[in-house]
């Protein structure tokens, strides 16, 4: 697909995966620019998290190849890929629970400079500024002492996207950001997701179930339907595909045209 | 660090220097074994507390290290402080060797495992008797003249233990230890923030066996030989037993384990030496089943209670 | 080939060979049943039970001591055989029943934990109900010589055991794959909750397996009490051994124990005859290839 915008920082070409004899993922291609804020929607058991995970590198893939800024990154471990840029939060909220949020944030930022094998000093001073400017940025410095297991759940995945954002990546896959959440606060965190990407000019793909999120927040959308991509484009041009109606919007979307 | 906890710790250092000089001599030679059972202990501990993999084989490397000392004193006729120099490499050696192929497991087949390779390790001191004398050991493996003395032998314990566990509680503090504990709390989100979680579990298994290693060292000389039951499962218990005891959750928990855990020792082993395994046995089948959260509820305890949490 | 005969002169001794593969053969057996009790308690109940070489240890020990209390016959040995195992199997009952059951929901390192436990209480209950001493029981008087294998000697006790051996397996096999009891198992195996779900009592099964597998460790050990020393720290060595096998083999693989067993016991057989002292570091080899290759043993399945 010819792409206007730039360079792809991520593309998949023919990637398939099945479970037992049953398809999970047929031959996606799909190819996200730089600067994209892309959402991935289907229904339940499109396939949406198994595709993240075959892109993260959490399950093997059959087949078809996964580029990373133009690189072959098929098969990479995970702890490659977060240094090569590409960094993900999870459907559970994935954090360090027996540590502070500021100690969460902390490691994260020492991994990503490399210094988590030093003996010698004590952790705790170490990027404490930084660490306290990400918790700053999404609201959480006041949490900051607290151990991260027990700030509420629309907290702790503001601390997930920090720790995400530690690693300085091109690319941001969330998967569910606002899984679990009111609908003011799933879009406080959209926002904030979206504003984060416009400053440090981050590429965003999440996958998302609520449609009034994803109209608001998104760029452009990919739809997946028992593994395969039926629709790719722009918010306006998926909300008029029939094929998409057909499958997936129903009723709702075709009475509000 | 606060006024209260400086006063602590003078006080525990003056204790350390004054009590082996006013107590009798059969309880001096009782510090030394706790430095030492406190030492190991630690040394498990960062393995255990701070890394989230319990090792049932931590003898092994114990053992390691006493055999490397009393080989390189009695074979190759090397001064005492040198063959204690090379015994936790000696026992790093076994520990990156056999971490090797331990750390791509976890839980369970990691307990499994490393209890296996202990056995190993006695099996084959056990039978290379050209080497190790076998069930007999290797004995008369004494200090020097300088520090033959229960009381000399006690200050250089403390001292050279003392660093070692000074050196550990560096370890812990540093990103080293932070990215440590960041992986025995979830290991997927440690890798998504680029630590290769095999490679660091791996060196901090290497480094547990460096030190226990060093602990082992310590003891082939306090004890004046040294036996394949070193490398044993009651040896491996020990560590296990005295960290429980003190608090997984700290990093001094296991010394004040190693304290607990040597007096109950000497008061009940003198006396029924037959019952102390069975007393042992029994103590940790009922604290097994007296806890009701196990393991981790120690740990969630005291984490919820102070906000820094370690 | 004279590379080979000179470094391994037994190489064309074909005999030999047959009789080592044999001796294996019967290694593989004693080890066999060790491991499938340990690898079938974790199967179902997903507890590793450290203590198992403590249950082979008291079955050797209940043996010697059947065999000389029961009155002098030819066929007491078989029933102090019989009736071994069985005390065994009441001391995996009461202990999963009083202790265990409390632990199940509880996680694995404080089970394994809580068994290494009873690995210190079992044997030191031993040492003061049995003494300090090594024991010995002697073989059956039929069985006490041995027969010529192509005129190479094999003791013909060993010889019961290999008999035995597809016996047991056999047993074994029918009670896993054509009893209704052995398919609550093999269920219970795959889906514990389900099977509670669909009003089995799962608890009682649970105990039966424990007992069950306490029973092969204890048959293990009576069985295999002629042919050692019956000594403390049998437990250790067993265990030891009998951790390779279920590691290599796979816990819960009652196919993986199998040839594991037969891995191991041929390795044994034969690695006396090429490197007597090395046997076990050869053991240790393979284990470490394997694990390199399949983590999870060469049938087990990864943890959950």
């Amino acid at each position: 697909m010819a792409d206007p915008d730039g360079a792809l920082v991520l593309q998949t070409v023919g990637l398939r995966k099945h479970f037992g004899g049953v398809q999970a993922v047929g031959g996606v291609d799909l190819a996200v620019p730089e600067g994209d804020l892309r959402a991935i929607i289907g229904p339940n058991g499109a396939g949406k998290t198994t595709l993240f995970n075959l892109i993260t590198g959490d399950l093997a893939h059959d087949s078809g190849q996964i580029f990373f800024r133009g690189e072959d990154v098929s098969g990479l471990a995970p702890q490659d890929l977060c240094r090569r840029g590409l960094a993900r939060t999870f459907q559970v909220t994935s954090i360090f629970r027996r540590l502070s949020t500021l100690e969460n944030v902390q490691t994260a930022l020492l991994t990503h400079h490399r210094r988590h094998h030093d003996f010698f000093r004590p952790a705790r001073r170490l990027y404490r500024e930084e660490a306290m400017m990400l918790l700053d940025r999404v609201g959480l410095v006041g949490q900051a002492a607290k151990p991260s297991g027990i700030l509420a759940h629309g907290d702790q995945r503001r601390l997930e996207l920090a720790l995400a954002l530690a690693s300085q990546p091109q690319l941001l896959m969330l998967d569910e950001p606002t899984a679990g959440m009111a609908p003011r606060e799933r879009h406080e965190i959209m926002a904030l997701a979206a504003s984060i990407a416009t400053d440090a000019k981050l590429t965003i793909v999440f996958t998302e179930h609520d449609m009034d999120v994803v109209f608001a927040v998104a760029r452009r959308i990919s739809v997946l339907h028992q593994g395969e991509v039926i629709a790719d484009g722009t918010p306006l041009e998926v909300r008029g595909d029939p094929e998409v109606q057909r499958v997936y919007l129903g009723q709702r979307f075709r009475a509000r045209r | 660090m606060t006024t209260v906890r400086a006063v602590g710790w003078l006080v525990v250092l003056a204790g350390l220097l004054v009590l082996p000089l006013v107590l009798p001599s059969f309880l001096v030679v009782v510090m030394t074994e706790i430095a030492i059972v406190g030492l190991f202990a630690t040394a498990f501990n960062l393995l255990m507390g701070f890394g989230g993999m319990v090792s049932f084989g931590h003898a092994a490397y114990f053992a390691l290290g006493a055999y490397a000392a009393a080989l390189l004193v009695k074979q190759a006729a090397w001064p005492m402080v040198l063959g204690l120099a090379v015994a936790p490499f000696a026992a790093a050696a076994g520990a990156l060797f056999f971490g090797f192929f331990i750390v791509r497991l976890t839980h369970t087949y990691f307990a499994m495992l490393s209890l296996a390779f202990a056995q190993i390790v006695f099996t084959v001191v056990f039978k290379w008797k050209a080497l190790t004398g076998g069930d007999d050991g290797i004995l008369n493996v004494w200090p020097p003249e300088a520090l033959k003395s229960p009381r000399a032998y006690c200050y250089f314990t403390f001292a050279v233990a003392g660093l070692a566990i000074l050196a550990l509680h560096a370890i812990v503090d540093s990103p080293f230890g932070m990215a440590l504990r960041a992986i025995r709390e979830n290991p997927r989100r440690a890798r998504f923030i680029g630590v290769n979680v095999r490679r660091h579990q791996l060196f901090a298994f290497v480094l547990s066996g460096f030190f226990s290693g060093l602990a082992g060292g310590l003891f082939a000389f306090f004890n004046g030989s040294v036996f394949p039951d070193f490398a044993y499962l009651n040896k491996s218990f020990e560590p296990l037993v005295v960290a429980l005891l003190g608090g997984i959750q700290s990093f001094f928990g296991p010394l004040a384990g190693a304290l607990g855990f040597k007096i109950l020792e000497t008061v009940i082993a003198r006396q029924w030496p037959v019952y102390w395994p069975l007393f042992l046995g029994t103590a940790v089948v009922v604290v097994v089943i007296a806890l009701p959260q196990g393991f981790v509820g120690l740990l969630q305890r005291r984490a919820w209670r102070t906000p820094t949490a370690r | 080939m004279d590379l080979l005969t000179s470094l391994f002169p037994w190489i064309t001794n074909g005999p030999l060979i047959v009789v080592q593969v044999m001796s294996g053969l019967s290694v593989a057996m004693f080890l066999f049943l060790v491991s499938v009790g340990m690898s079938l308690i974790f199967g179902v109940t997903r507890i590793v039970n450290l203590a198992h070489g403590s249950f082979y240890m008291v079955g050797a020990y209940l043996l010697v001591t059947l065999v000389e209390t029961l009155p002098q016959h030819p066929l007491m040995f078989w029933v102090a055989l019989g009736l071994a195992p069985i005390g065994v199997g009441l001391l995996g009952g009461v202990i999963e029943v009083t202790l265990l059951r409390r632990i199940y929901h509880r996680e694995p390192l404080l089970q394994l934990t809580l068994t290494f436990g009873l690995i210190l209480v079992i044997g030191t209950a031993v040492l003061l109900v049995w003494g300090p001493d090594n024991k010995s029981v002697a073989r059956p008087d039929a069985l006490a010589g041995s027969v010529r294998i192509f005129g190479q000697p094999f003791p013909s006790y060993y010889l019961v055991v290999l008999a035995l051996a597809p016996a047991v397996a056999v047993a074994l096999w029918i009670i896993f794959y054509r009893t209704r009891w052995g398919m609550l198992i093999r269920a219970a195996t795959v889906d514990r909750e389900m099977l509670g779900a669909l009003g089995v009592d799962v608890a009682t099964l649970y105990t039966q397996v424990f007992v069950f597998g306490s029973w092969l460790a204890g048959f293990a050990g009576a069985l295999s009490a002629p042919t050692v020393a019956v000594a403390l720290g049998m437990d250790g060595d067993v265990l030891t051994t009998a951790f390779v096998v279920v590691v290599i083999g796979g816990l819960g693989s009652f196919a993986g124990s199998f040839i594991s067993a037969l891995l191991v016991g041929e390795l044994q057989s034969f690695g006396i005859l090429v490197f007597p002292a090395v046997s076990i570091v050869l053991l240790f080899a393979i284990m470490a290839v394997v694990l390199i290759v399949r983590p999870w043993g060469l049938l087990g399945r990864p943890e959950e």
